[in-house]
């Protein structure tokens, strides 16, 4: 288990280096990319660092429905 | 301090708590509200947003998020060790949680110091409106967050503090990284 924590750190810091690094890239997709990085932060966070992984099965669903949501609605904007 | 098994797959008994996630849900839901409508606005005035975006510095924001996630595994690694009866070990990760909130808030400082003396506050215009009220609304989470950690912490000392006391504390730290992982790209990085 604390190697899972670990390695979600680490790839969680590399994420946020990869979405700092290509935010000053010019292209009209480049947006939505930082939009995925951060979905992927996200579930790095609540599944392994709040434990979500090991909880009834709502919950991981209720976190899905939010993020699904919250994306639908900004790519539709 | 009380060690008792919970079942966590029980949907009553989610790591943290049932009301600490709903607080959780709440909170998300207002922030994510706040970004939709900011969204929204930036899509309408794009020119004034980009430019906007342009006088933020995004270095403030990527050392942040690094700060805010290190802060996170601290908490993360501390509740593994006390879940392993590693009291001294969980009480030292706390601190270090702690101290890593505190640094986010001296560079959130720093931050907000830069852009009030050159006169970008909360009224230079509408993408600097919703930038002071959403990073501030989290400011303030972190800091009622620090608060709690401190409780747990000198109750962890004294063994006032039950195991389930640390993982809900644990979840509300960790709603602030996932607020910041949520207004950290749209401020910044998006427009």
């Amino acid at each position: 288990m604390k190697n899972h924590i670990i390695i979600t750190y680490i790839l969680l810091i590399v994420l946020t280096i990869i979405s700092g690094l290509i935010s000053g890239v010019e292209d009209n997709g480049i947006p939505f990319v930082i939009l995925l990085l951060s979905v992927l932060k996200f579930i790095g966070v609540s599944f392994y660092f709040m434990d979500l992984k090991k909880a009834h099965i709502f919950w991981k669903s209720a976190i899905f429905c939010y993020l699904s949501v919250l994306v639908i609605v900004v790519l539709i904007i | 301090m009380s060690v008792r098994q919970i079942d966590t797959k029980n949907i009553y008994y989610p790591p943290g708590g049932i009301l600490m996630w709903i607080i959780i849900f709440l909170e998300l839901i207002t922030f994510g509200m706040g970004i939709v409508a900011m969204i929204n606005c930036g899509k309408q005035e794009p020119g004034l947003f980009h430019e906007s975006r342009l006088l933020l510095n995004p270095v403030y924001g990527v050392v942040n998020t690094i700060i805010l996630l290190t802060s996170g595994f601290c908490m993360a690694i501390s509740v593994y060790y006390l879940k392993k009866s590693n009291k001294q070990k969980s009480k030292i990760l706390i601190l270090a949680t702690m101290l890593f909130g505190v640094l986010f808030l001296i560079v959130k400082t720093i931050e907000y110091k830069v852009k009030i003396d050159i006169g970008q506050t909360i009224n230079y215009n509408l993408f600097f409106t919703f930038y002071w009220l959403l990073t501030l609304f989290h400011v303030i989470h972190i800091i009622v967050g620090l608060v709690i950690l401190g409780s747990v912490y000198f109750g962890l000392v004294k063994d006032k503090t039950s195991i389930e006391d640390v993982e809900s504390s644990a979840a509300f730290w960790h709603m602030c990284d996932l607020i910041w992982l949520l207004i950290f790209p749209i401020i910044y990085l998006f427009f």
